[in-house]
């Protein structure tokens, strides 16, 4: 597998981190003027609309914004911490992009442990949101820092439970591995059964995870003020913006790779007409395709369902989503082991 | 879309249904089903814009639709004539919460009863609550959808109703000469009459253009 990691010099590097770094601004923006779209028609408004065609420009305008206005940091705030607090998340996020293999040839760093990678990088970010919420001093934000906590190390055991699901058939932890492995179909279809309910868990469970509506405990509104980014303002809030997109991109990207092929076009074994025909559709084509419409799933999650409380979050994920992980996790043990799924035998 | 809970008469409120016990994965099933019911009541609003109620307000000026009940500025009806029903009662003064209406009677020498002369209403004070329309037993009174009524002078925003001092249009049909009914009124002008923001001069605004009536 050709990949850029084993090609690094150091200008190529820095090259490489202030790329990935335009890369998550210009993906961020894009994100949150996405959002802001999605919503407002889901919602029956039309969004922004004023600054640029059909508001196009608001983005920008507002990281404008987020940059030149002051930074306050409260007077007994751990200082360091503080400042460190939001950088913390948006280095955990740029960690995990770094290993999703984009196309077939752009994968930054091909990791040969890739998705055990992704999920211990991404929980770094969690120690970004308590130590924002801790530092600030504040009991709005420690109580939507430690809320942030017990939800992300919850539903990261559901996250993991249906990502094992998908590596006991493709058979590798290695992503570009796993996106080869689909070449005869994606694993959502492929795995019968299990593969569709490994996908919805980790659907409901990485929602959870980035604190996402209806998940959005951490910083509810309504009874924490903005939870752990309550005492963020200007470049650092915007620092914790940017992590919570990229994050949404993450999982977006995760839940791709893994369940619907990556940069993989649709193939269905035996049908060569119709492969040879997806095949014309470049691979950055598909991955960003299949990336869009699960974070158009996810926003649209975000503007119907209703929010949960937080005794309900924690059954959800202790009573539903775990047992059924486990359960889910054995049963594609048994088809794995005894190759009871479509076109075994074409890798 | 559920259509019919939305057209079905008398049936907003529909009692609330204990959830029914259908095991772990019933309750599951039941709990996804009705997710996914409000997802397609959601994409339904995402893919016909027709459904969106935003209103490009300054550049669609000509063309604004704005609810029928939309209540904007109080308005003291007349007839084509120019005449009103108005019999300076005081119901609606009476019953505004926020004292916004300020009736100004005056003496009708004819048939020895008040004529209106003054319908001070004003807009800074006013919740527009409609309690003052529905009050007024001769529903004299009405919500414009004219709403642009922004102005620099908070003074400017007490408004004197009524288009003349005199009496009713009931009173006015009777007479029959035209000369004599002229007589009976006089002119008012929308910023007549006696009330003065409680005698406030804001700082730097100009003097209130309004006459005072001595
Ligand atoms: S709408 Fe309500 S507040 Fe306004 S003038 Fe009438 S009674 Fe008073
Ligand atoms: S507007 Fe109606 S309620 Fe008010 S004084 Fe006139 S007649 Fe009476």
């Amino acid at each position: 597998m050709p990949s850029v990691s084993s090609t690094l010099t150091m200008p190529l590097m820095v090259g490489t981190v202030l790329g990935v770094v335009g890369f998550i601004s210009v993906v961020a923006m894009i994100l949150v003027y996405a959002e802001r779209k999605v919503a407002a028609h889901f919602q029956c408004r039309l969004g922004p609309m004023r600054v640029g065609w059909h508001g196009t420009l608001q983005s920008i305008a507002d990281s404008l914004k987020l940059f030149l206005k002051e930074d306050i940091v409260p007077t007994k705030a751990d200082h360091l911490l503080h400042a460190f607090a939001p950088v913390i998340s948006v280095m955990a996020a740029i960690l995990t992009l770094i290993a999703i293999p984009f196309s077939s040839h752009l994968v930054l760093a091909d990791v040969s442990i890739g998705v055990l990678y992704v999920s211990a990088v991404s929980g770094i970010g969690v120690l970004g949101i308590l130590l924002g919420g801790w530092s600030s001093n504040n009991k709005w934000s420690l109580l939507g820092a430690m809320r942030a906590g017990a939800q992300i190390i919850s539903y990261e055991l559901s996250v993991t439970l249906s990502l094992l699901v998908i590596i006991l058939f493709a058979g590798s932890l290695r992503l570009t591995d796993i996106v080869h492995s689909q070449e005869a179909g994606w694993w959502i279809w492929r795995a019968p059964g299990v593969g569709l309910l490994a996908f919805v868990l980790f659907l409901i469970a990485s929602t959870a995870e980035i604190n996402r509506t209806p998940f959005d405990l951490a910083e509810g509104e309504s009874e924490l003020t903005a939870g752990f980014h309550t005492e963020y303002s200007g470049l650092r809030f915007a620092f914790f913006f940017l992590a919570e997109y990229m994050n949404l991109f993450i999982v977006a990207a995760m839940g791709a790779t893994l369940f619907w092929g990556g940069w993989m076009p649709l193939h269905i074994g035996g049908f060569t007409a119709f492969n040879q025909l997806m095949d014309f559709i470049p691979g950055t084509v598909w991955f960003f395709g299949k990336v869009i419409t699960l974070i158009f799933v996810i926003m649209w999650f975000r503007w119907t369902f209703p929010r949960l409380r937080v005794d309900q979050l924690m059954s959800l994920e202790w009573k539903v989503l775990m047992p059924l992980g486990f359960l889910n996790l054995l049963v594609a043990a048994f088809l794995s082991l005894f190759g009871w799924y479509f076109f075994p035998l074409v890798f | 879309m559920d259509d019919d809970r939305l057209t079905a008469k008398n049936n907003y409120v529909k009692p609330v249904q204990a959830l029914p016990i259908r095991g772990f994965f019933g309750r599951i099933a039941y709990g996804l089903g009705s997710l996914l019911k409000g997802m397609r009541v959601t994409m339904h609003y995402f893919i016909h814009p027709s459904t969106v109620v935003t209103q490009q307000y300054p550049e669609n000026r000509e063309t604004l639709v704005l609810s029928p009940r939309i209540r904007s500025q109080l308005s003291l009806i007349h007839d084509e004539s120019g005449y009103h029903k108005c019999t300076a009662c005081h119901i609606c003064e009476q019953a505004c919460p926020n004292a916004s209406i300020h009736v100004v009677d005056r003496p009708e020498p004819a048939i020895s009863k008040k004529e209106l002369d003054f319908f001070i209403w004003r807009l800074d004070s006013c919740t527009f609550c409609n309690l003052c329309v529905m009050v007024c037993p001769f529903q004299c009174l009405e919500m414009k959808p004219t709403f642009e009524s922004s102005v620099y002078d908070q003074r400017l925003l007490a408004y004197n109703l009524t288009k003349y001092a005199g009496p009713t249009s009931t009173v006015l049909a009777k007479q029959t000469d035209d000369e004599a009914r002229k007589n009976m009124i006089e002119p008012r002008q929308v910023y007549d009459g006696p009330t003065e923001l409680g005698g406030f001069i804001l700082a730097g605004m100009p003097e209130s253009t309004r006459e005072k009536k001595s």
